[in-house]
């Protein structure tokens, strides 16, 4: 159901992106005669793809599905709790959708900063929907942060240790806990925004002695972090895939372990690089950058022992293990350029510009689709109990790849030369690369109508699932029942004896 | 032990994560609600972001043996939703580090009816700011003016002699205090001046309030 | 066969930036990969720093996927049937900690370097004052008596020949070069960002405070930028145009400037002439 509501915002959110894309593709106003329709896109497809697309997709989809199979559990603690989970944000959605269609809508980035998105400078309820759509969205993930973390520590298997668990359910307890700290305080700022936009308080409002560049400390306290809530599922599952078709235990387990840990931890001290311009003090700016550098050593242990784990291996190039590689790729490059913007000297350049849209689109848009499409060719078959067509598979890999990074290489050469962020028009010179960004929009829309077919042929002509399908890569749990997976597998407890990953 | 007290067991177990859980989840929204008067507090203990240090005591810090001074600028500025003109007497002054010094800015109504203003203030460079040290002033009071009044609104002030001793801030040779007049938050014409606020129009774009 | 896309056009970057080096323009340029040229000393450090990071970085990048792609072809299953079960090498994962933290070390000491220069207070010579507002940027020089204008971005259909599309303005902020200025920012609405690329410089400007920045321009021109934090409808059409000129033009300038700008009440200050231009509207 997650992974359904996954699909249907991503092509709600990709859409609104494609009409992004075409409306940049010549110099000048093309179809979108309104600028504030424009910004109203921007902030929804931001939404929808952070909030609608890869946090329910991973989280709730693939999390809910597979981190008791793995832990050998029956089902997740509260499985009734998980359905709220679901109908909140199947709520939130509705609502967000009807805060575009409010008014003039809500055109002030998924950020939200006051004072532009208060009462004076967007009357009218759109911002109020929009927030309350938050609010939906973020009760829903604190309830399912609250079920996973349950989950993992109470219903493990006998002899299924904290360091026997597989990766993914690592990632998805790292992830819950950031949850856990980071959106409440997302609610919290939401709430005070919404009393200075309905009530005539004051927390972000000067004339009554807030401060703006508060909501920012508060947004960016949770957005951090809510950025590594994205990613760390994500690892999860490529360690997996990775480790299956190389035929090869994870490399480094514990290292890959802790390394998660870490990036959840450290992404908690270093929300401030998202305001380097804002008028911080030199000596803030510098700790800033230092602890923002750091994050790349735990990432840099990710990479290579993903490549460790190759390393040796027979590999099988099936389609998850194609997406899998493209995911290492694409986040290679979108990590070092994450290393360029941490440093405030430099950013003041780039800050707003398309460098960091290209930036976040690599690591978070790229690699976390990629990290989703990988999970669903991983475990389509353990789910539907019908497997994917594997030459199609591989086209759309191949289309996809080519597309995402025809699309937003070129914004880094935008970002450098200075075009910002959030414009409907650009000045004429800044024409070329977006021509090439507005085609790789093109590629990668056929990417997805290829993958929407997949999906279809799946579901209707697929061959019947194997309990394993992958060989004698695929050591962890839910490889042991049957595809697809029954309602309340391990009913009687299996017993873990060998570590699944060394 | 059978199979039923087991279960019972384990339930409990997960019940106890799950209200420690929501306990963080209460904690951290109690968190982000309790960080605007630590905000506050932070910014005026440590003068972080441009808060100016307030003395309490109302004594200057004592005159810089060295004899060195600094220029401080006087900057002003009105948001449009509050028809008043205000503006430094003075565009700056010499300051000797550690002397208290006094400055006025003159604050007059435009308008036909009485108005309460309230006003913010920073300083720059930010650095600069836990050594510009206000001894009296206006900031954050209500001001309210009637109709064509007008007030003179004095500050007084001095710079720890400090500023030339610390690496970070020895080059910095002038001081600018801001502030911003807001029509107060509980000033009754207020929302009703927000909504009449112009609206640009460029032709690449339809207005929108 | 394990063709890498990225790889291939990070390296054509590295081959391009070298060619494109010399190129000389004070607004962005067709098919641009590079920051805009400097104008000024702060600017060019920032440049200096983007070559270095930037070698660095596709350094890293072209290692790790020239790597994923040796490997895909070495230990693909045609070549390699029989996987090894090796998962653990102690040396290999102190070094790839210890590394990248040293190339960290490496970015950061010029970076921090970077940071602290750009965080110097000259002692300016003049003062200007940048103002956002929803959608045009007003300026001040309280050092030459106070006047004020609005610099209002040119539409289309006005556009002079030579002046860029969506970075023209009506009135542009005319400052003198070799000297230091000091540039307050802040905003009278929502929040705005100042920015110009040639000079290195982006503030924000925040209602309720005040932002101070610096700059000293090395040559005359006409530098462009851009609002830089989306501020509503027309964000996208409040350019920033500086006009860099000798100190006596300058000088001139302000002459005619002070009488051009001059308010109807004669007091020439700011919130008179706010005043009138709000009722004009």
């Amino acid at each position: 159901m997650y992974i359904v509501l996954s699909i249907v915002s991503a092509l709600i959110g990709g859409g609104m992106s494609w009409i992004i894309r075409l409306e940049l593709a010549e110099p000048g106003i093309q179809f979108i005669q309104d600028p504030q329709l424009y910004n109203v896109m921007v902030t929804a497809h931001g939404l929808i793809m952070v909030f609608f697309v890869v946090m329910p997709g991973l989280i709730g989809g693939f999390g809910n599905w597979f981190v008791p199979l793995m832990i050998g559990a029956p089902d997740m603690a509260f499985p009734r709790m998980n359905n709220i989970s679901f109908w909140l944000l199947a709520a939130a959605l509705c609502l967000l959708v009807t805060a575009g269609l409010t008014g003039t809508g809500p055109g002030t980035g998924w950020t939200f900063y006051p004072p532009l998105s208060n009462s004076t400078f967007h009357s009218g309820p759109a911002v109020d929907f929009g927030i309350l759509s938050l609010h939906l969205a973020g009760a829903s993930s604190i309830l399912g942060a609250i079920n996973f973390i349950t989950t993992i520590l109470n219903m493990r298997a006998p002899g299924m240790t904290m360091h026997r668990m597989p990766l993914f359910v690592w990632s998805m307890l790292v992830t819950a806990f950031l949850l856990l700290l980071a959106v409440p305080v997302l609610a919290g700022a939401l709430t005070m925004l919404l009393t200075d936009r309905n009530f005539g308080t004051t927390f972000f409002a000067p004339e009554g002695g807030g401060d703006p560049v508060l909501w920012q400390h508060l947004f960016w306290f949770f957005g951090h972090p809510e950025v590594y809530i994205m990613i760390i599922p994500a690892f999860g599952i490529i360690s997996q895939v990775v480790s299956t078709f190389s035929k090869k235990p994870v490399f480094g387990y514990l290292g890959m372990a802790y390394a998660m840990v870490a990036i959840g931890f450290i992404g908690f001290v270093v929300w401030a690089h998202h305001m380097y311009t804002v008028g911080l003090d030199v000596n803030t700016r510098a700790y800033f950058v230092l602890a923002t550098m750091i994050i790349a050593v735990p990432t840099g242990i990710k990479i290579f022992s993903w490549l460790a784990t190759m390393w040796g291996g027979s590999i099988e190039f099936k389609t998850p293990m194609l997406f899998a590689t493209g995911f290492i790729a694409l986040f290679v490059v979108g990590g070092v350029t994450g290393v360029v913007l941490a440093n405030a000297g430099l950013d003041v350049q780039l800050q707003d510009t398309y460098y960091v849209i290209a930036h976040f689109h690599y690591v978070l848009s790229v690699a976390a689709v990629f990290a989703l499409t990988t999970g669903f060719y991983y475990w389509i078959g353990k789910m539907s109990g019908r497997q994917y067509p594997e030459t199609l598979g591989k086209i759309h890999f191949w289309l996809t790849f080519v597309g995402v990074n025809v699309l937003f290489f070129p914004q880094h050469f935008l970002g450098v030369a200075g075009m910002p962020r959030r414009i409907p028009d650009y000045p004429d010179a800044f024409a070329g690369w977006n021509m090439i960004s507005s085609i790789g929009a093109l590629i990668t829309a056929l990417g997805t109508l290829l993958f929407l077919f997949i999906v279809w042929r799946t579901m209707a002509a697929g061959k019947a699932a194997e309990p394993n399908p992958w060989g004698v890569g695929a050591t962890t749990l839910e490889w042991s029942v049957p595809s697809p997976a029954p309602f309340h597998t391990h009913e009687e407890l299996p017993r873990v004896s060998a570590q699944p990953a060394e | 032990m059978d199979a039923s007290d087991r279960q019972t067991r384990a339930r409990r177990g997960r019940r106890i994560t799950a209200l420690a859980l929501v306990g963080v989840v209460v904690g951290m929204a109690g968190l982000a609600f309790a960080s605007v008067p630590l905000y506050r507090l932070f910014c005026q203990v440590t003068g972080y972001g441009g808060t100016p240090r307030v003395a309490l005591d109302g004594q200057a810090g004592g005159a810089d043996a060295a004899g060195r001074s600094i220029t401080v600028r006087f900057d002003a500025n009105v948001n449009p939703a509050l028809p008043w003109r205000f503006k430094p007497e003075q565009n700056r002054i010499q300051v000797p580090l550690g002397e208290s010094a006094l400055a006025v800015y003159r604050a007059e109504n435009l308008s036909d009816t009485p108005i309460t203003g309230t006003a913010t203030f920073n300083v720059t460079p930010n650095k600069a700011a836990p050594y510009f040290v206000k001894v009296q002033c206006f900031c954050f009071d209500e001001q309210r003016l009637e109709a064509h009044g007008g007030a003179d609104m004095p500050v007084s002030f001095y710079v720890d002699p400090a500023i030339a001793e610390d690496p970070d801030t020895k080059d910095v040779s002038t001081i600018t205090l801001s502030y911003t007049f807001f029509r107060a938050a509980a000033d009754p014409s207020r929302s009703a001046a927000n909504l009449s606020r112009p609206a640009v129009t460029t032709t690449a774009g339809t207005p929108n309030g | 066969m394990f063709r890498n896309f990225p790889s291939v056009s990070a390296l054509a970057t590295v081959a391009l930036m070298a060619a494109c080096g010399t190129a000389f323009a004070d607004q962005p340029y067709p098919w641009q990969i590079d920051l805009q040229p400097a104008a000024s000393a702060v600017a060019e450090q920032v440049r200096e720093f983007n070559y270095l990071i930037s070698v660095i970085i596709v350094a890293i990048s072209v290692f790790v996927l020239v790597l994923m792609a040796y490997i895909a072809w070495r230990f693909n299953a045609k070549r390699n049937p029989v996987p090894s079960k090796r998962a653990h090498n102690t040396v290999l994962e102190v070094l790839w900690t210890a590394l990248p933290v040293l190339i960290l070390v490496v970015i950061a000491v010029p970076s921090l370097k970077l940071l602290y220069v750009m965080d110097r207070n000259p002692a300016a010579e003049m003062t200007i004052k940048a103002v956002g507002h929803q959608w045009y940027w007003s300026y001040e020089y309280p050092d030459h008596d106070d006047f004020t204008f609005d610099s209002i971005m040119v539409p289309d259909d006005q556009l002079q020949p030579g002046q860029p599309r969506l970075l023209a303005v009506d009135n542009e902020v005319v400052l003198p070069i070799e000297t230091d200025v000091r540039i307050l920012v802040t905003s009278d609405d929502v929040i705005h960002s100042w920015a110009v690329p040639s000079f290195g410089i982006k503030t924000d400007a925040v209602p309720g405070r005040v932002n101070e920045t610096w700059v000293r321009i090395r040559r005359e021109g006409t530098y462009y930028g851009q609002c830089s934090e989306l501020c509503g409808v027309n964000h996208g059409y409040m350019p920033i145009a500086v006009r860099a000129v000798s100190r006596q033009a300058f000088d001139e300038w302000t002459a005619a400037a002070k009488e051009k700008f001059a308010r109807a009440d004669g007091g020439g200050t700011r919130v008179a002439g706010r005043t009138a231009t709000t009722t004009a509207r």
